[in-house]
């Protein structure tokens, strides 16, 4: 835990929040100034500035829970989407030094805008960024290879339910839609 | 999807009430042979492949926020993330902690956004659900706007309750003081979380193992990635230090401390 950290002091109880969700790993709250009502940051409890500190098990843990959350919230608040999103970095536009993500629940013109302009690159210099991306990709991506093999057990007692027909009319509307 | 524009009403129709009439595995199948990414996967639309592994892919955007900037998406064609299984949820998202701090190395760049949108009014435009990495640097002219606005408390609450419920969270009336964890039963994770952890107890080392390997390798004459980054204070001189160019984690994780 970080003294100084208002996010740590939330998980440790010192400041009051309107939790909605706890375990031994993350907890989640509703954002008292949201985007709309419903915003709320997932965070670990441990204090970790940005993601690529965050432990594998806690980050799953994490993204797990943004995934119920955001069923919870088109189950419960009839919202006709929902958004993760991240800033991970200062210039990414994260203020405090605890890592955490927003999920936030959109209806149209609610003044959420995570759209961008297309950047104008020659190819010569998408090349030059694959081509280092994949590089140090080959040196640093080892990380990744162990979770599909971790992954792969889990598979059969996992048994998610496909995609049920009467399980949420927002998934169906989804599959329905003419591309 | 150009046929489809030039579709008459009728053919359209027709479509329209033979999609209706398939059951969920066909109209996934329907949907994959529609489906772009799916064919990016595949292999019969080319694309600029960054990553991949027998679940995951990632490739640059065509139209990037940023030079830089990466899709992630499942092999398997889902539309949006509730119905991806969780441990291809997690494995995704592993990935792109994976590809953030690759591009935070190697593109000399000092932050990312990660965007997913579930839904039409979220500003989901593929029918294949997808991870958008960002890297971020000072100026670079990406604006994202999430307003602020002031929320009621007896809507808060109220929020709260229905959330709490669904998520099958005991809470009390208020908001609550006390941060016992909840019992392993009321818990939001199954069971096989314990699985998960064991599962990735190893590949946690490794990690740290790794970027300590990769400090020595780079040469750089800097504090190692802390074991526990809790225990890292960081001091008010560093307030308005700017990262320095590529990535040391420690630089950027402390100029954060800031605010």
């Amino acid at each position: 835990m970080s003294k100084n950290c208002i996010l740590c002091q939330i998980v440790s109880g010192t400041i009051p929040s309107y939790k909605i969700y706890e375990d031994d790993l993350i907890i989640v709250i509703l954002d008292v100034n949201g985007a709309n009502p419903g915003h709320c940051f997932i965070m670990p409890k441990e204090h970790y500035p940005i993601i690529e500190q965050v432990p594998d098990n806690v980050l799953g843990s994490i993204f797990t829970a943004a995934n119920k959350i955001s069923s919870a919230i088109f189950e419960t608040l009839k919202v006709q989407g929902t958004n993760i999103f991240v800033r991970n970095g200062i210039p990414a536009g994260q203020t405090v030094a605890h890592f955490m993500i927003n999920v936030i629940p959109r209806t149209e013109g609610d003044g959420v805008n995570l759209q961008w302009e297309p950047k104008q690159m020659s190819e010569e210099e998408v090349f030059t960024i694959e081509l280092k991306l994949k590089e140090q990709i080959k040196n640093t991506g080892v990380v990744s290879a162990q979770p599909v093999q971790s992954a792969e057990p889990l598979a059969k007692p996992a048994s998610h339910p496909p995609i049920e027909d009467d399980e949420d009319d927002y998934f169906m509307n989804q599959l329905r839609r003419i591309p | 999807m150009a046929e489809q524009q030039q579709m008459s009403e009728e053919q359209a129709k027709e479509l329209q009430e033979k999609i209706k009439n398939m059951s969920p595995e066909e109209l996934k199948e329907f949907q994959k042979k529609q489906c772009i990414f799916c064919q990016i996967i595949s292999g019969n639309v080319q694309s600029k492949k960054v990553y991949e592994d027998e679940k995951a892919l990632a490739i640059l955007d065509i139209n990037p926020a940023n030079p830089g900037h990466i899709l992630i998406m499942p092999k398997e064609h889902y539309s949006i993330m509730p119905q991806i299984p969780e441990h291809e949820v997690v494995h995704i998202f592993n990935v792109v902690k994976m590809l953030s701090n690759a591009s935070l190395r190697a593109l000399e760049v000092q932050g990312s956004n990660i965007i997913v949108a579930n839904g039409v009014a979220a500003g989901q435009k593929a029918q294949h659900f997808m991870v958008h990495l960002i890297p971020r640097k000072e100026g670079d002219n990406v604006d994202f706007d999430v307003p602020q606005k002031t929320i009621p408390e007896e809507k808060l609450e109220e929020v709260k309750q229905l959330l709490a419920k669904a998520l099958g969270t005991k809470v009390e009336q208020q908001t609550p003081q006390n941060n016992q964890p909840l019992p392993q039963s009321q818990q939001l994770t199954t069971p096989k979380q314990e699985v998960v952890e064991a599962e990735f107890e190893e590949p946690v080392k490794d990690i740290e193992k790794e970027l300590e390997e990769l400090e020595v390798k780079e040469e750089k004459p800097k504090k190692k990635v802390p074991k526990k980054p809790k225990a890292k204070k960081k001091e008010p001189k560093e307030k308005e230090q700017e990262p320095k160019s590529g990535a040391n984690l420690d630089d950027i994780a402390n100029i954060l401390g800031v605010k």
